[in-house]
Parts: structure tokens; C-alpha cells; sequence
């Protein structure tokens, strides 16, 4: 018979990680942690394959079928490997009207890959996503877990330079409305009419 | 169930014109088609739970108020009657419990609209492939499109594209364009075995079903094809065999097991194209396993005998009936001593021939495979619905291989919901009692047995006794049932988990022991199941090994040790050959004559051949391991010139210048009516469950006891291993005979994994692929049982396991005719 | 507005009001207000020693109740009458579920409420879960909502260490703990049955109810689900009583809301004002006005039929029955302007494209009508193929899906088609007549 390439589990040294994340749900609710077992994953891996799958079901006592069942309704695990820098355009309404479809457009025309896709270094990849939360601060351009809201093509261009140069900036601080800065927060009683928001 | 509502008991409902009483928690769905009307459904399925997904059935539904301050009804002004409020938007009836004056509106407008314009949605992405498609004619969304659709569609892009042959499995291929995602398929392997080896994968529009666990590994697969409403799941053994108004369909009982399934063979031009499940509401409800399902093809085998044949200078020639009949009455008359024997699946009417044939011949009569001890228990029997709605279940056996309708029937008890009442349109379409990942019961549940069976997944206790300790375990069981101590070791639990096991039995007041061939095995482990039973006052459901095993016990045996004993014998359907000490009697004999499909071991053996017919071409009667009895009809099959035992006796009578009973189905009834006033020829198609037993006449099998040196369990498989090579389909999916080792041993004995060994085991020579298995014990193999080496303890010396790459040495075909024999 | 009655002080409806204050967005945006020693330093968890020490759980589910606060989430039920529904404790355990899959398109305030202030969260949570008896706290996060998640894990980790989570909270002999739980990307969990299915390790599909969350929600549990400012609302209630909630919003709304404008103003973000308040007043005054001339608005996240931008509809107060009358919803309270050169058309194919790719998938209408036949007709439109009878058959297509799905969801994403179609006809004709849009701008993006 042929031989297969042996596959080290992922949890084989983690052990720890497997019995915290257990640990947070009750015992009749073992499957609770199909879900944080995949970030954990995709968190080490940038995606998951088959065999981690299989070695989650294990752990959670599922089917494998079952948790690509679970892990496929999502959008956000990833069944084959995303860039170091995995770029999540926002394309939904508010982001839209502040231009993210033009972004993507950018992006695409510099990276040379578009919507789920990886280039060939395995430095970036986009994926079109939907509605982030960062409706007030769009459009916005999630990498990896990080936010980059107020996207101006300038910025963006910045933050691709960085990136290719591996240096990812912190990302700028952004707000709109009531959650401005800590000098113009208001304490309570303070007649509301003063507090206006604005972005800086 | 709304509290408060009238009558908790009977809701009166009223659909369309038509008023009903109904039981509370009764759906909407079941309502309307109490009352004759109908509305479409694709996702509702009998036995599983409703979950308002295709959204077909939607209808107008209102129903009366009560004035929260006064607690009346709120009346309508006009006509003084409680005034019906009509929800706001149409409902799905599946998902709608029935209220104290509901109203159900299946003609109006509204609830047409939304039914067509469901229709509508649910066609736009349905291929347009119904004349290659093999549902097609049988096929729920071309019926319903027919009469709720509208004939012409305004969906103008592109259809969904997506794989249109999918191999699920060996046996199942999956047309993903087809599928109407009403997720039939994925709730059964939820909620019926339990296995979830099929999901959904994506979501919204790309939403499809499939699966990463290799093959479906479940022994309930192909109940998917019969529920898929549209051509998605087929069965690919009968895929594009033919359309389903060319099959003639029979409804029958299955012999692969003693379950007594019912069966639906579909058949053309004289083949068996397929089985499909016959709803039995006793016992198989809607579902079947694997090897009853797909164990059919070795009866259109090429190898299959279709003329007697007589050995000349060591040659078989073909010859006919008269010939050979002639020639058999002949040597068996002039024969010392005669016996019969028949294999455990033969009918009652055979067993009544068989035995009338012994008799004519001053010969014997017994059938095989023997138990030590009687499968009709002491204890109240239990049935199959016994076991459904039990709280306290004791299993020994590996149910999920022995008897695997009685597996799916403790996972309905694990449910906790009993079996369905039919209501006038039958089962109820949408029981609103069953949820979508119900919690499991698994406390109710204990199983034992020398190895990790399947359902011990589900079992709150598990006992892993050490190989041969049933007595041991049952002994134990019955002195902490009785209050005494007990010994405990070896039985893969201590004394504290033991009590709370005996604790629940007696608590329970229905509680099932249900045990296999390992208990009924042994005679002292049979009758402490019985004593057990009674001292803790539950109800016993023994397993029996063979379609009609229990059927036989009820006919008298008139031999002792046939196969041991008799100068000459007339086998049928039995292969003793296997055995080497018996292969060697066989060869001494005086006379043989071998009534069998194939060319068997034993076969090769014989100076007489003759065809026989297999279980789906029988009419006549068996009785299941509940005592049910049950009808075989005969399906149109060809089977040559091959008959079975009735047909055999009267050739054998004709020969022998007397009329026997049981020389033809009809005198065999005619025998047994008069002996137990029971008419055979009217069992209805769900059989019958006698009152009272009927006399046994039991006679314990004089096989050997466990030999001395053990390290083989023989265990039992959901496949028939005696037609395994027959069934290509089933080999396939399943893999051949098996022999089980823990990786360990195999790396010990130096046993190739994957290959085919030839090993002794006991005495009888079995070929059998070698499979690691991580939940066999070390220092322990498992081999499956076959007719001939029933359920038990065996040995055999691994380290002289042969390779045997070639496969399990197929008996030759029939010798073809040749100018000079026909000459 | 009605005359005050003497006795009884006019309610709050304006955030020019004198008398109102900022309450849950009081510390969102201060450094560090994240931590257990700002929030401490700011009475925290005073309102939940308050709860678990000085009143009974049912007191504080009549306190909630008498306040009038409503679900935040959209669906705007009471949130004390909510809590009612709990059963009599039976040794099972409860759950007190809060959704933070925030993932409606204009709906942000949640997030900020995550990052800046969890403790204010977890302080909901524990008064909650007191009131219906439930020991365990369960948050939804969104997936992506990562830096939300971390800081929550983190504040939990503190409260805990701190012993504000844990055995015997304030010596009151009641115990509680938090679940913080990292959603994956699906618009659809945000539904109370699809998010318990999330929750449990299934597929994020919508349950059938009954049984209720009530009855048997999490794991079969009781279970209460409620939004996240809901809950931290909660807190605010106990801290300065229901008469103080009371005392802010018309008659069918009271108290404090956060809501959230988006598009084309001048200063988009998250405002808390008190219910009641218009529109214009949003925009105007603390939004910073457009930016660019409006034709519409949305006024409570993407699934609330969009208004014209008049002053009609601006001068509607934002309660939950004041903007019924003007054939709206509140829904969440995220207001999406919309800017008069937006071609309607191409911003409601954006719209339904994003139902589409979040529908589950369980039900017919939803996956063959929302997230296949619909987006598809949207698309032919914008690429100037449409025909004659297309608008038509839209409208039809949403008759017939609106009120046939298993979930809400399928009428969520057709209220907005029809609203657009109602107040915008002319730019559908015009786009099937012309084949190009009658607002062909396509540049948004700031340099």
C-alpha cells in the first residue's frame, strides 16, 4: 500500500488551547466549540483543510461532515489558503456610497487577483465582503482582523506600500458621532446640547 | 397545544366546508388531509420532524379569540359565532399546531397564490431532465408541478449549474442541479440512525448537500432514495435500469433477517431491479437497511443454477425434474438412514414439506442454523414498538449487524416520542412532537458486548465484558436483581454501575432486554436472560439468527444431529462443506442431494442438483423474531427451472408415488390450518401477531460447546456473507468478509491489512480481508458470522493465516451443455 | 406634542433638551474606559450591586418593564414583558443570550459599545440574568467585530478575576458567569433561532417556534435573547430608576436610544439621543448635514423601506410607531442618507445582492426568490438589459415572497425593494427605456 504522508493534528501540542476553549461551554454543549476551534485553526493555518476538519470533528464528537456543513455556512473560514495580508472589501450600502466598489477596482488593478483569490507569493488576497459595521467610517478595509476605515485612495495606496514592504501600520484612529475622543466625551449631566460629534 | 383552548382531547376544526375533531398537537398539514383535501409538500416526511422548509403547503389559517378580561370567545357581530381572525399571512400547515376553532382555507385565492408562486420559485433552478431522469413517473415535484404549477415559467437566466453525477457512496448518486433542498435527506441520517454523515454544505442559493465521510458510512443509506421527493438521490445499482411505469412492484417480506421487513421489489423483464422500503408500522415504519436493500443482485446472478443436475463420472450433466426426482427417490429409498435439512429462512410451508418429505422416508428432519436455546422466550415477548416506547433498554447484541431495523427502533425510543397513530390518510405527514435535533435519551440505554459495537455511541452505560462472559454478566445481573452479591470481574463495569442498571430495569415498567446470537449461544445464558427478565419484570426481545428461525421452532423436528448422523441428505440452501470434519462426512455419504442457488462447496459435493428459488421468488409465510407472521409473495423473477422445498417435495412425492403435505404452498396451509386454526392464505400485508403463542417444539442444537482455546468472535453482519460475491453492489459499498484485528495484532501475526487471507477458524476455512480496527481488543479477531458458524466464540490460529489474493474462490458456473451430454 | 401636564414633567424628546444626558455612550471613545479600573472609577457596577442587593428579580424585571424600554434590535418588543416570559425556575439551567451580530447594513453602535465600554455589557448582563434567574451570560459577537472580542474576552477576564463575575456577586449568594462566543460571518445569525443554532455548533438556520426561547432555548434551555444595548440599557435603568427612563420619549417609546447615520453627512457616526427626537434633528444639527444634496433616506438600517429626504418625513420623530405612519420602520436605528445623484436602482441591486448572499438558504422563496431570482433581475437592469414587464415582474416577485418565508428575513429584503420602487418609479423606467441609469455617477471614492 502506499504510504500517505503522516499529518501532525494541529491540537497534537495544544492541548491546553483544546481544553480552555471546552471549557468555556457546558459539558452538554461540547459542539458549542466547532466554532472557536475552526478560528483557532484558520488563525494558524489562513484556512482549513480536510484532515483539521476531520480532527475537530474528533474533538467535538461531530461527524466531519457536520462541521463543513457548519464551517462552510460562514464567510469567514476559508477552505483554502489566504495571503498574509487578506484584504476584506466592504461592498455593501454605506461603504458603496463612499466609493468601495471603486476601491476594489484599485486593488484589483494593483494586486492582479480579485475576488477569492491569492497571488502567487501568497502576500494578498481579497475577498468582497458584506456590511463590516464601520458604516459611519467607510468605506472600510478590513486586513486580516484589523479595520482600516476612511479608506481615501491615498490611504489606500499607503497601506499597500506597507504592506508589500511588510509593515503594516497600526491602524488610524477613526471615529464619527458621540465617540469622538476622550476631551469631548461628555459626562452625565452636562447639557447635551454641547456635545457634538464630528469627525477630527 | 394551546392551554385553555376547549377540550384538550378533541379540537374542532374546520377545513374548507369539512369539520373534524382532532387531537391536540395534531398539525394543520394532517387537518386538511384528514378532511380529503390536499396542498403540496415536499419537506414534511412521515416519522421525521416538520420543519416548514419548502414552504408548499402554505394555506389561509384563522382561528377564534378569546377577550383577554372576560375569557369568551369574541364574538362575530353578524352572525353571533366566535369570529374568525385570519393571520395576518399564509401559514405554513406543516409547522401549525391545530387551535379550538381553527379554520383552514385550502381553496381560496390567497392560499393558491402562494402555492403556485412557491411552485414557481422552486422550479426555477429544477433542471428540465425528467425524460432521463429515473424518478421521472414517480417523481412528487413533477406530480405537484402538474397540478399546483402553472405550466409556463417566467425565470429567464441561466438554471443553476452544479455536479449532476455525484457518487455519494458506491450506492447512492447524488444530482446536485436536481435537488430542491427540502432536506429530507439530511434530517433522516440525523434522526433516524442517528449517523450525519450528509450535510448541507454553503448557504443560500449555493446551498447543496453533501459530505466529507467517505462512502456514507452508515448501514442506513439507501431510505434517502426512497424519500428524495425529486430524481437528486438514486439508486445508482438501479439507476437508468428502467422507468418506473415498466417495474412491476410486489410487496413482500424480506428474508435477509428476522426482522420481517416489508419490501417493495421492483422488477422488469424478470430481473430485480431494485428494493425500495414497504412501509410496515410495526416494524420497519418506512426504512431498511443496506443489506436488505442492496442484497438482492445475486438473484440475477449469471452463476445462479437454473436446471437440476446429476453427477456423472464426476461431472454434472444438466438434466430434468422427472430425471432427477426419479433418481433421488430411487437412492434415497434404498439409503440407510435419511435426513432433511433446511436452512433457517425457508417458509413454514417448506418446513411443513421437508418435514412430510423426512417422514415418507423414514428419514429425519431439522433445520440450520441451530441456537443452544429456543429464540421464543420464556418472559413476555417484546415487540418491535415494545422496544420504541421503552425507558429501560438492556441490549446485548451488535444490533446495528444483527438485526438493523431493531437498531433504528431504540433510537426511536431514545427520541421519547411514540410511534405515530395513523390517522385516516395514514401516518401522520407532519408529527409535531419531533424537533430537529432532539436531545437523545441515552441514559435509557445500556449495551453490552465483548467488542465496541455501534450502538454503544448512543448508550448512556456501556459493558465491554471480556469474550464469552454472558453467562457472567447475566448472572451477575440476575443475583443484584435478587439482592445478592455478584462477581463482577470481566464484565467491563464494576458492582456500582451494575446496580443502577438493574435499579432502572425494575423501576421501569417497560423496560427491553434485547439479546443476539452471543446469549441464545448458550442455553445456561438463554435461561438466565429469562430469569432475569423475570425478576425484573421486563419484557425480552431475542434476536433471532435467521428469517424464520423462529417460524421453524413451531414445526417439529424429527431428527436429531441430521448432518451428523443420517447416510444420505437432502440439503437445502446449506453449504457444510466449510467445515473440514464435515466436508469429509459429506464426501462419505451414501447420497446427496443439494437444493441451492449456487454451485457451493457442498454443492460440488452432491450427486444431485437442484435449483432453488431465493426469498423474493417464495410464496409462503415466516414469523419474524417477534413472532409476527408474515407473507412472502412471489416476484416475478426468472428463475429458470429452479424451485423451492414445496415445489422439490412434490417432485420428490410424484417420484415416490405419494401425495405429501406441503407439496405445494396451498396443501402446506391446508396442513397448518388444521393445526393452528390459523388461515395462512389471509394474512394481511403487515402479518399477523398471534394471541398466544403457539406450541414449540424446540430442540436444542447438540453443536459442541465453545472450544476451549478462544480468540475469534464470530460476529453478526447486516450483509447475507453467504451471497456476498453475489452482490457486487453491496461488496463493493462494504467491502468483502472481514477479518477484524487491533493494529497491534495485526502487525504480530504478521497479517497483510488489506488483503485477503484463507484462515481456519474452528474448523471451517473462510477467506476474509484483513482490516485494522482501533475498538478491537487486543489479542482478539472478529469474523462474520455465516448460516453454517453462527454467532459465538471460535479460534483459529492467526499465524497460519494464507494470503488468498484472489477473491473468495467463485464456484464454477454451471458446466454448459455440450453435444455429446445433450446427445 | 401635547400640552405638559403640571404635575407630571413633559417628557424628553429633543437631545437639545437641557435636562437630558448621554448615559450609554458616556465613556465610548475615552481612553481606556475599556478597563476595570476606569469603569470602576466611574460607578461601576453599581447599579448591579444595587440589583442583586437591594431588590428581587422580579423587581427588577418591574422596574424594566415600568420604564418602557423596547428591544433595541429592531423588533422593538418590551423588554421587561420579555423577561417575563421565563418560567418558574425548575433547576434547569437559564441563559440570558445577548446578540452582538450586529451585521445589519448602517448599523454600527454595538461595536463601539464593545471596544470602548464591555463592562458596561457585562454589568447588563449580570442585572439580566439576575431578573430571570439565569447563572450563565452568553454574548454573540460577530465575527468580525475582533478587536470588540478581544477587549469583551479581556474585561471578562478582569470582572472575573475581580470577582464581579463568578460565586456569591456582592455577597448576594447569586452566581454568574459570561460566554463570550465569536460569530463567522452571517447577517442571518442576528435572528434570535438562527443565532441559539449558531450558538449550539449547527448551522446558523432560523428554528421553528414554538417552542419558544423561553421554553427551550439554548441547548433546550430557558433562554432569554436580547440585543446588546438592550441590556446595557438595563443598566442605566437600575442605576437612575425607571421614572428616569420614563421620562424620555413619547408614549409607545421611551428612554435613550444610540442611533446611527451613515452616507452623505457631513459628521457620520453613532448619536445617543432620547427617543422621540426627529430625524431633521439628527441630520441637522448633530450629524453635520449632507454633504451633497439628498434624495432619501433609510431610517433603520438596511431592511426599513427608505422615505424621500423631505421634510415631511424628516420632521417624523424617531419613536417605533412615528415612523409606522409615514410607512417606515425603526428597525435598528441606522440611518443611511442617500445622496440625490445615487442611481436608485444600481444602490437597491447593492441592497438585494447583500440579502442574497445572506439568506440561509432553508426556505424556498428565500433561496430560489431573495438570493437567486431577485439579485438576478437587479443585475440585468443595471447592465441596461432590462425589458419591458421587468419592473413589473419585481413587483409580483415580491408579493410573492414577502410573508411565505420561514424567517423575516425574505420580507426584510423585499420592504426596501417596494419602497424604492414606490418613491423612485421613474428611475426604474428610466433604466429599462434607456439602458443606462438616469444617475450614471460612478465615482465616490475620495481621493
Amino acid at each position: 500500500m502506499t504510504q500517505l504522508p503522516v499529518i501532525t493534528p494541529y491540537f497534537a501540542d495544544k492541548q491546553e488551547v483544546v481544553d480552555e476553549i471546552l471549557g468555556r461551554y457546558p459539558d452538554y454543549g461540547r459542539r458549542s466549540a466547532v466554532m472557536p476551534l475552526l478560528w483557532e485553526v484558520q488563525r494558524g493555518e489562513r484556512h482549513i483543510n480536510e484532515a483539521r476538519i476531520a480532527e475537530i470533528a474528533d474533538i467535538v464528537g461531530m461527524h466531519a461532515t457536520e462541521v463543513k456543513g457548519v464551517m462552510s455556512f460562514y464567510s469567514t473560514y476559508h477552505e483554502h489558503p489566504v495571503g498574509k495580508y487578506h484584504l476584506q472589501v466592504c461592498a455593501t450600502l454605506s461603504c458603496s456610497l463612499a466609493g468601495a466598489d471603486e476601491m476594489y477596482d484599485y486593488l484589483v488593478d494593483k494586486l492582479g487577483i480579485v475576488n477569492g483569490e491569492t497571488d502567487k507569493e501568497g502576500r494578498f488576497s481579497i475577498q468582497k465582503v458584506e456590511c463590516l459595521g464601520s458604516c459611519g467610517t467607510a468605506p472600510v478595509l478590513q486586513v486580516n482582523d484589523t479595520y482600516f476605515e476612511c479608506v481615501t485612495r491615498s490611504r489606500c495606496q499607503h497601506l499597500l506600500d506597507q504592506m508589500r514592504a511588510d509593515s503594516l501600520p497600526e491602524p488610524w484612529r477613526e471615529r464619527g458621532g458621540d465617540n469622538v475622543s476622550a476631551e469631548k466625551a461628555q459626562p452625565l449631566q452636562t447639557p447635551a446640547s454641547q456635545t457634538s460629534g464630528g469627525e477630527s | 397545544m394551546v392551554e385553555g383552548l376547549g377540550d384538550a382531547l378533541a379540537m374542532k376544526v374546520k377545513v374548507n366546508e369539512i369539520e373534524l375533531d382532532l387531537p391536540a398537537g395534531t398539525s394543520a398539514i394532517d387537518a386538511v388531509f384528514q378532511a380529503g383535501y390536499d396542498v403540496p409538500y415536499f419537506c414534511s416526511q412521515e416519522y421525521m420532524s416538520p420543519i416548514g422548509a419548502c414552504r408548499l403547503c402554505l394555506a389561509k389559517v384563522g382561528a377564534p379569540r378569546k377577550d383577554r378580561g372576560s375569557g369568551e370567545w369574541i364574538l362575530d357581530e353578524e352572525t353571533g359565532e366566535p369570529k374568525i381572525f385570519w393571520f395576518p399571512k399564509p401559514m405554513a400547515t406543516c409547522t401549525t399546531a391545530v387551535m379550538e376553532g381553527m379554520v383552514i382555507d385550502t381553496k381560496c385565492e390567497e392560499t393558491k397564490r402562494a402555492q403556485k408562486s412557491m411552485m414557481e420559485f422552486t422550479l426555477i433552478n429544477h433542471p428540465l431532465d425528467c425524460p432521463v431522469c429515473d424518478k421521472g413517473g414517480a417523481c412528487e415535484l413533477q406530480d405537484r408541478a402538474y397540478e399546483y404549477g402553472d405550466g409556463v415559467s417566467r425565470f429567464a437566466f441561466d438554471k443553476r449549474h452544479q455536479e449532476k453525477h455525484h457518487a455519494l457512496s458506491p450506492l447512492i448518486t447524488l444530482d446536485r442541479e436536481r435537488c430542491i433542498h427540502c432536506k429530507r435527506c439530511v434530517r433522516y441520517f440525523e434522526e433516524i440512525p442517528g449517523d450525519e454523515v450528509l450535510d448541507f454544505i454553503e448557504r443560500g442559493g449555493h446551498t447543496y448537500i453533501g459530505t466529507l465521510d467517505d462512502g456514507l458510512p452508515s448501514n442506513f443509506t439507501g431510505n434517502i432514495t426512497d424519500i428524495c421527493p425529486v430524481g437528486a438521490l438514486l439508486d445508482s445499482t438501479s439507476r437508468f435500469r428502467g422507468r418506473n411505469w415498466e417495474y412491476r412492484h410486489t410487496r413482500t417480506t424480506s428474508t435477509d433477517d428476522s426482522s420481517g421487513s416489508s419490501i417493495m421489489v421492483d422488477s422488469r423483464t424478470g430481473r430485480i431491479e431494485r428494493v425500495k422500503a414497504a412501509r410496515h408500522t410495526k416494524i420497519n415504519h418506512d426504512w431498511l437497511d443496506d443489506g436488505t436493500r442492496f442484497g438482492h443482485e445475486y438473484v440475477d446472478a449469471p452463476e445462479r443454477l437454473k436446471t437440476p443436475l446429476i453427477k456423472e463420472d464426476g461431472q454434472f450433466r444438466e438434466a430434468s425434474w422427472e430425471e432427477a426426482s426419479s433418481l433421488i427417490a430411487e437412492r434415497l429409498q434404498a439409503a440407510s438412514s435419511v435426513g432433511v435439512a433446511v436452512r433457517a429462512d425457508a417458509t413454514l410451508e417448506e418446513a411443513v414439506g421437508a418435514h412430510a418429505l423426512a417422514k415418507a422416508l423414514n428419514g429425519a428432519y431439522d433445520y440450520y442454523p441451530k441456537t443452544a436455546a429456543s429464540v421464543v422466550p420464556d418472559a413476555p415477548q417484546a415487540t418491535f414498538d415494545d422496544l420504541a416506547t421503552s425507558d429501560a433498554i438492556l441490549v446485548i447484541s451488535d444490533l446495528t449487524e444483527e438485526v438493523p431495523i431493531a437498531d433504528l427502533r431504540v433510537k426511536d425510543a431514545l427520541k421519547g416520542v411514540t410511534p405515530p397513530e395513523p390517522m385516516a390518510h395514514g401516518i401522520p405527514i407532519a408529527d409535531l412532537r419531533l424537533k430537529e435535533h432532539m436531545p437523545k435519551k441515552t441514559d435509557i440505554l445500556t449495551v453490552a458486548g465483548p467488542y465496541h459495537v455501534d450502538l454503544m455511541i448512543y448508550a448512556g452505560r456501556k459493558l465491554t465484558y471480556d469474550l464469552g462472559h454472558e453467562v457472567a454478566l447475566l448472572s451477575a445481573l440476575l443475583n443484584l436483581a435478587q439482592g445478592k452479591d455478584a462477581e463482577v470481574a470481566g464484565l467491563g463495569a464494576d458492582r456500582d454501575s451494575l446496580n443502577p442498571l438493574v435499579n432502572q430495569l425494575k423501576d421501569s415498567d417497560n423496560a427491553v432486554i434485547a439479546y443476539g446470537s452471543w446469549v441464545l449461544g448458550s442455553a445456561e445464558a438463554t435461561s438466565l436472560v429469562n430469569d432475569l427478565a423475570e425478576a425484573v419484570d421486563a419484557k425480552l426481545l431475542p434476536l433471532a439468527p435467521m428469517a424464520n428461525s423462529r417460524g421453524l421452532e413451531l414445526i417439529d423436528t424429527t431428527g436429531d444431529n441430521v448432518l451428523g448422523s443420517a447416510s444420505a441428505l437432502l440439503l437445502s440452501n446449506l453449504n457444510p462443506a466449510q467445515d473440514t470434519q464435515l466436508k469429509q462426512r459429506l464426501e462419505g455419504l451414501e447420497f446427496l442431494v443439494v437444493h441451492d442457488c449456487f454451485m457451493t462447496e457442498t454443492a460440488e459435493l452432491a450427486d444431485v442438483i437442484l435449483p432453488a428459488k431465493t426469498g423474493y421468488e417464495k410464496e409462503g409465510t415466516i414469523v419474524n423474531l417477534e413472532g409476527r407472521m408474515l407473507p412472502l409473495t412471489a416476484v416475478d423473477v426468472d428463475g429458470g427451472g429452479s424451485e423451492d422445498l414445496t415445489g422439490v417435495v412434490k417432485a420428490l412425492g410424484d417420484a415416490l408415488g405419494s401425495r405429501l403435505d406441503g407439496r405445494s404452498v396451498r396443501s402446506a396451509r391446508r396442513k397448518l390450518k388444521a393445526d393452528w386454526e390459523i388461515d395462512l392464505a389471509e394474512l394481511p400485508s403487515e402479518g399477523v401477531l398471534p394471541d398466544e403463542s403457539l406450541s414449540n417444539h424446540f430442540q436444542a442444537s447438540t453443536a459442541s460447546s465453545s472450544p476451549a482455546d478462544v480468540n475469534v468472535v464470530i460476529v453478526p453482519t447486516m450483509v447475507r456473507p453467504e451471497y456476498l460475491a453475489y452482490n457486487p453492489s453491496l461488496e463493493t459499498a462494504h467491502g468483502a468478509l472481514s477479518l477484524r484485528v487491533h493494529p497491534d495484532d495485526a502487525n504480530k501475526y504478521g497479517l497483510p491489512v488489506g488483503e485477503r487471507v484463507k484462515l481456519d477458524v474452528s474448523g471451517v476455512t473462510r477467506y476474509l480481508v484483513v482490516k485494522e480496527d482501533n475498538r478491537v481488543a487486543p489479542g482478539l479477531a472478529l469474523v462474520p458470522a455465516l448460516p453454517e458458524q453462527p454467532l459465538g466464540l471460535a479460534f483459529a490460529d492467526l499465524q497460519r493465516a494464507e494470503r488468498a489474493p484472489l477473491a473468495t474462490p467463485k464456484p464454477p458456473a454451471p458446466v454448459e451443455p455440450t453435444l455429446e451430454v445433450s446427445a | 406634542m401635547s400640552d405638559a401636564v403640571a404635575d407630571k414633567p413633559q417628557a424628553i424628546t429633543s437631545r437639545h433638551d437641557p435636562r437630558y444626558q448621554v448615559t450609554l455612550y458616556e465613556h465610548v471613545g475615552v481612553e481606556n474606559a475599556w478597563t476595570l479600573d476606569y469603569y470602576l472609577s466611574h460607578d461601576g457596577y453599581g447599579a448591579a450591586k444595587k440589583a442583586l442587593t437591594t431588590m428581587q428579580p422580579d423587581d427588577v424585571v418591574g422596574e424594566v418593564k415600568k420604564s418602557g424600554l423596547r428591544g433595541r434590535g429592531g423588533a422593538g418588543f418590551p423588554t421587561g414583558v420579555k423577561w417575563s416570559f421565563m418560567p418558574k425556575p425548575d433547576g434547569r439551567q437559564r441563559f440570558i443570550l445577548c446578540n452582538g451580530d450586529e451585521s445589519e447594513p448602517g448599523s454600527f453602535k454595538d461595536r463601539y459599545i464593545f471596544e470602548d465600554d464591555p463592562h458596561q455589557l457585562i454589568e447588563g448582563l449580570i442585572i439580566a440574568g439576575y431578573a430571570i434567574q439565569a447563572t450563565k451570560g452568553v454574548v454573540y459577537i460577530r465575527g468580525e467585530y475582533h478587536k470588540g472580542y478581544e477587549r469583551l474576552v479581556a474585561a471578562v477576564k478582569e470582572a472575573r478575576d475581580a470577582g464581579y463575575l463568578g460565586k456569591n456577586l456582592f455577597n448576594s449568594g447569586f452566581e454568574f458567569d459570561v460566554i463570550v462566543h465569536r460569530g463567522a460571518g452571517a447577517y442571518i445569525c442576528g435572528e434570535e433561532t438562527a443565532l441559539m443554532n449558531s450558538f449550539e455548533g449547527l448551522r446558523g438556520n432560523p428554528r421553528m417556534k414554538p417552542p419558544f426561547p423561553a421554553q427551550a432555548g439554548v441547548y433546550g434551555r430557558p433562554t432569554t435573547i436580547n440585543n446588546v444595548t438592550s441590556i446595557t440599557s438595563s443598566v442605566h435603568i437600575i442605576r437612575h430608576g425607571a421614572n428616569w427612563f420614563a421620562g424620555m420619549g413619547p408614549e409607545d417609546s421611551r428612554g435613550t436610544k444610540l442611533y446611527q447615520v451613515s452616507g452623505c453627512v457631513n459628521k457620520p457616526g453613532v448619536y445617543e439621543m432620547p427617543m422621540g427626537a426627529t430625524f431633521g434633528e439628527l441630520i441637522h444639527d448633530f450629524a453635520g448635514g449632507t454633504s451633497e444634496p439628498a434624495k432619501a433616506f433609510i431610517p433603520g438600517g438596511s431592511s426599513t423601506p427608505m422615505v424621500p429626504f423631505t421634510d415631511e418625513y424628516l420632521s417624523a420623530p424617531m419613536s417605533y410607531d412615528g415612523i409606522v405612519e409615514k410607512g417606515s420602520m425603526l428597525g435598528t436605528g441606522g440611518i443611511i442618507v442617500i445622496p440625490q445623484e445615487k442611481c436608485i436602482v444600481n444602490f437597491m441591486w447593492n441592497c438585494i445582492r447583500f440579502y442574497g448572499h445572506e439568506s440561509c438558504g432553508k426556505c424556498t422563496p428565500c433561496r430560489e426568490g431573495v438570493a437567486t431570482w431577485m439579485p438576478k433581475m437587479f443585475q440585468k437592469l443595471v447592465m441596461g438589459r432590462g425589458e419591458p414587464g421587468d419592473l413589473e415582474l419585481i413587483e409580483t416577485m415580491s408579493d410573492n415572497i414577502k410573508g411565505t418565508g420561514f424567517c423575516v428575513h425574505a420580507d426584510a429584503a423585499m420592504w426596501p425593494i417596494d419602497a424604492s420602487i414606490k418613491h423612485f418609479r421613474d428611475e426604474y423606467e428610466y433604466i429599462i427605456e434607456h439602458g443606462v441609469s438616469k444617475y450614471p455617477r460612478t465615482t465616490w471614492w475620495k481621493d
